[in-house]
């Protein structure tokens, strides 16, 4: 597995990352930790406050681990060839991590595009970034990313919204295509935070679709055939709405957003952006 | 000098995981043997030696744990990879205490399994950098 964490100078970032070295503690998934600004800084390429930010998450993440047990220890020393300015290459003798890969990224440009094109192009598994808590679910300085990249991924996404436990994952589906990744990274979720899993059929007001029940069971019967404990439950994407606003602290409201299938979906995208900001705790967006 | 084969064994009690794996590592110039049940595949290593063993935890009947560790009795030179749906860090580390070349969470991607397998390969080879 390879996760991206994208990070700002805010308190939310940090809280991400607590969950993101909880996610590595057990997966030992390739990392990579990305910084994004709108332009370059001068003199060097990284703004003073977000180079603070980056160093302390890196620093976080690596001592996170005690003595010899982390697979990012950094003991793999190499000399590599790095360009100077056109036309110049130099040596450098650099450091990686031994077992699993642990990188810090910066992209200069469009937060939401640099985080997705990232993604893209290192083929990540899960994108995990924080957003200020609460019914808003914004970035600092750029308020609408965590929506937007919730929304527009190709992988499946974890918004943190706070640090908190987790001990109940609400996990919605409606008649879409779900694919085997998405239901591996819920088995990781409900592994790493020994949680509860309620799986709910969504369905469309005043109406009954035979599609999300057959959903519905499949589902159901992959999750019990593995000994997970499971239940299900029907309701109005409206119901839904309402209830994920005003419940559940402890839970972590998980949505199934296949790839396929958009147009025909009660999900539209727009809803996903909805249903994220309404949600009182962290949300994951399965794909 | 065109190089053996190497012979690579795939268990997994999903068999999705077996019919995404098994083609594209048939095109990496790997022979392939996949198994759904780790009684049959313990059987296939018994009568067979494999170069290279990606096996998951987390199965019923023998567990994927038990299985590398039989596995490993008979051919200590195998080549261990786990795949694992279900993660924690006590499994993590007891894979490598018994010896495992690499630990995979799913889901993950075709390029991260052929990056392992092919440096399980080079260790194999005796041409690791």
């Amino acid at each position: 597995m390879r996760i991206l964490f994208a990070g700002d100078e805010h308190p939310y970032s940090a809280f991400a990352l607590k969950e993101l070295i909880r996610l590595a503690m057990n997966t030992w998934a390739d990392i990579t930790i990305l910084g994004v600004q709108a332009a370059s800084a001068s003199p060097g390429p990284v703004a003073p406050a977000l180079n603070l930010a980056l160093n302390r998450y890196r620093e976080t993440f690596l001592n996170s681990w005690e003595g010899e047990d982390s697979p990012y220890a950094l003991t793999n020393w190499q000399f590599e060839w790095y360009p100077v300015k056109e036309g110049l290459w130099e040596e450098r003798l650099v450091c990686k991590s031994g077992r699993k890969d642990f990188r810090v990224h910066l992209r200069i440009g469009n937060p939401e595009a640099a985080i997705l094109r990232e993604a893209r192009e290192e083929g990540c598994d899960l994108i995990v970034l924080g957003c200020a808590s609460g019914g808003d679910c914004l970035w600092t300085g750029a308020p609408a990313v965590p929506q937007r990249v919730a929304s527009d991924a190709d992988c499946s996404v974890l918004l943190v919204k706070e640090e908190q436990p987790i001990s109940r994952i609400l996990a919605c589906l409606d008649q879409t295509y779900i694919s085997q990744e998405s239901l591996e990274i819920l088995n990781q979720m409900i592994t790493i935070h020994k949680a509860q899993l309620e799986v709910i059929g969504v369905i469309p007001q005043g109406g009954v679709k035979k599609e999300v029940y057959t959903r519905l069971i499949e589902v159901g019967d992959y999750y019990h055939d593995r000994g997970i404990d499971i239940s299900t439950r029907i309701a109005e994407v409206a119901d839904l709405e309402a209830s994920i606003t005003t419940d559940g602290k402890q839970d972590l409201l998980a949505l199934w957003m296949g790839k396929k299938s958009i147009l025909s979906r009660f999900f539209p995208r727009e809803w996903v952006g909805r249903l994220v900001a309404r949600s009182q705790s962290s949300v994951l967006v399965m794909r | 000098m065109v190089q053996n084969k190497l012979k690579i064994l795939i268990l997994d009690d999903e068999p999705i995981v077996c019919k995404r794996l098994k083609p594209s590592l048939e095109k990496q110039g790997f022979e392939v043997d996949t198994f759904t049940r780790s009684f049959e595949a313990l059987q296939a290593v018994e009568q067979t030696k494999y170069d290279i063993i990606i096996t998951d935890l987390k199965m019923e009947g023998m567990d994927g744990m038990r299985f590398l560790q039989e596995a490993k009795k008979l051919h200590p030179d195998s080549e261990i990879i786990v795949i694992t749906g279900f993660a924690t860090m006590e499994t993590a580390k007891e894979s490598f205490k018994k010896g495992v070349f690499d630990f995979i969470a799913k889901p993950f991607n075709l390029s991260e399994i052929h990056r392992v397998v092919m440096r399980a390969e080079a260790k194999i080879r005796g041409t690791q950098a």
